[in-house]
């Protein structure tokens, strides 16, 4: 019931139309209408001149001219054929060569905390390394490991080293037994496993991660019969030395006794001002702190070159097997076009997560805006 | 008469089909909109102003105008409501400055909606508030339909009726008491 007055809307729309009234309501309400529609009321002749002559002096006014909704259509499929285009132009310029693999690059992915961090690892400043590498084995037998003759990692000086290895063996079974001899091995020398990760899958591949810690004295040992567990595919041995930090931090902390005893030699003394006291006990307490902490950091050092970090990865076969994968140059186009399809759709996600919120509290204020206009206009036309 | 034949040659030609030329749109709308602008201000000179504004407009974005997207007669009103809209905010603006309203004057003065109507109906018209004037021009005197009165007004076709079927029935009730 839109209408007020009792008469139905559709009986409005009706007098509107034109429709006999039924009622003596109606007949007023007719009579109204005829009334109203009877009053004459043209445009003067002056306004009809006025606006025809202003017309084309309004076409020569060059306005911002708001686009055609319909170009959106145009302009959507042609951003989209671009960016399809841009991929597949990178996926054949990059298909040329195929790309640089290695097992160890494989490995690599595999288990990123192991390799991934360790090969880039880079020797500190001051500090002599050592880096050993021995690539994949050519052949997959199982065959012994092969005999190696590592340079001294240790000759007299405090050395901290990491070493990585990973190892291939023929299945579950054995997977599980290279496991548990490799616990074994460090446990005989002296370390200990600080962490094992194991998992197998229902089609007979799997894989194990040890996070092994052996004696400095022992790497040597441990690396060599860890290799032997199974067919070796890759080895990387670190050696960082340690010894100049070592001295380094001696002669900070004998720097530091030296800074408290003339501190607490000063604060003996009974002529001096007591702002200047408290000033010295503050850094004394200050000296102390530094003391401990650097005593700490030490003892981590020291401990640090006593034993040695080893990374060992065992895998089967069949998930080994899995790994390298060689494409065509079709198949390396597809990946490179997919790759950098990819890598658009990372950017447009970026861009929209950074202008959505922009775009909300654009929307926003636009509303709010248009809110306000509406009712400052109900206002002045209801005034 | 030069205004007049520029204008015929540059659009008597249609942007597309279906689109009438513009020289036809304001001989065949030119009398509405201006009745249309007198009965929502109710003042002659600034509906002949705003009709001069309303039909520059239209003729700026007349390339723009689609047929399939609602009557010529429509279009025109919205750009002529809105630019009523302006004058009103003008005007109150004015009003604010100068205390004294002259538009109130010109209310009582001779018949401003259109001529040979009863004294008592431009007395009533005048008891209406803009809006309730604009809904009667619309729906009655320019017999625009519902949707197009609702999408000029920018409120819903019910509100549309409401509003209409409240000022006729003002519009009565006015009539009546100035007749008694």
């Amino acid at each position: 019931m839109s209408a007020l007055d009792g008469m139905g809307a559709e009986r409005l729309e009706a007098l509107l139309r034109g429709e006999e009234p039924r009622t003596q309501a109606e007949e007023r309400r007719a009579a109204l209408l005829t009334e109203l529609r009877g009053g004459a009321l043209n445009a003067p002749e002056s306004l009809r001149r006025r606006v025809l002559a202003a017309a084309p002096a309004a076409r020569r006014s060059y306005g911002f001219r708001r686009p055609p909704r319909r170009l959106v259509l145009v302009v959507v499929p042609l951003a989209l054929a671009g960016a399809v285009s841009a991929a597949i132009v990178h996926g054949i310029v990059g298909s040329g060569s195929p790309a640089p693999t290695s097992m160890a690059g494989n490995l690599a992915r595999q288990a990123p905390g192991v390799f991934g961090l360790q090969s880039l690892k880079q020797p500190a400043h001051g500090s002599a390394s050592k880096r050993e590498t021995i690539p994949s084995a050519a052949n997959d037998a199982t065959a012994a490991a092969p005999e190696r003759e590592l340079a001294p990692l240790v000759s007299g000086r405090l050395v901290h080293e990491d070493a990585t290895l990973a190892v291939r063996v023929q299945d579950n079974s054995a997977l599980t037994s290279a496991t548990s001899q490799a616990t074994k091995i460090v446990g005989a020398l002296g370390g200990w496993a600080q962490s094992v990760h194991y998992e197998t899958a229902h089609d007979g591949s799997g894989s194990a991660y040890l996070d092994l810690r052996v004696p400095v004295g022992n790497v040597k040992k441990a690396v060599a019969q860890l290799g032997a567990l199974g067919s070796l595919q890759n080895e990387n041995i670190s050696t960082k030395d340690l010894e100049q930090t070592v001295t380094r931090q001696s002669n900070r902390i004998a720097s530091l006794r030296r800074t408290i005893a003339a501190y607490e030699k000063a604060l003996q003394d009974p002529t001096l001002p007591e702002a200047q006291r408290v000033i010295l006990q503050v850094r004394l307490a200050n000296a102390k702190r530094s003391l401990t902490q650097l005593r700490h950091a030490r003892t981590g050092t020291i401990s640090s070159g006593e034993t040695a970090n080893v990374s060992l990865t065992l895998t089967t076969k069949q998930a080994a097997a899995a790994v390298p994968h060689k494409r065509g140059r079709l198949g390396r186009m597809l990946h490179g076009a997919v790759g950098f399809l990819g890598l658009e759709g990372i950017v447009v996600l970026y861009a929209l997560v950074v202008l959505s919120p922009i775009l909300v509290v654009g929307g926003l204020a636009w509303a709010v805006l248009r809110e306000r206009r509406r009712r400052e206009e109900q206002r002045l036309l209801a005034a | 008469m030069r205004g007049v034949n520029a204008l015929s040659a540059s659009l008597e030609s249609p942007r597309q089909v279906g689109t009438p030329a513009f020289a036809d749109v304001v001989a065949e709308h030119l009398d509405a909109v201006y009745r249309y602008l007198v009965y929502l201000t109710g003042d002659r000179t600034a509906a002949e102003d705003l009709t001069a504004e309303t039909f520059e407009k239209a003729f700026r974005s007349w390339r723009r105008f689609d047929p399939r997207r609602g009557a010529p007669r429509t279009w025109l009103c919205r750009i002529a409501h809105s630019a009523a809209i302006d004058w009103f905010r003008a005007e109150a603006r004015r009003q604010r400055r100068e205390e004294t309203y002259v538009r109130d004057a010109a209310l009582l003065e001779e018949s401003v909606f259109a001529d040979g109507l009863s004294p008592g109906l431009e007395a009533a018209l005048r008891t209406l508030t803009p809006a309730e004037r604009e809904v009667v021009a619309l729906r009655v005197l320019l017999e625009l339909d519902g949707p197009s009165a609702a999408r000029v007004l920018g409120i819903t076709t019910t509100a549309v009726s409401t509003r209409l079927s409240r000022a006729l029935k003002r519009l009565e009730e006015a009539m009546a008491d100035v007749g008694a």
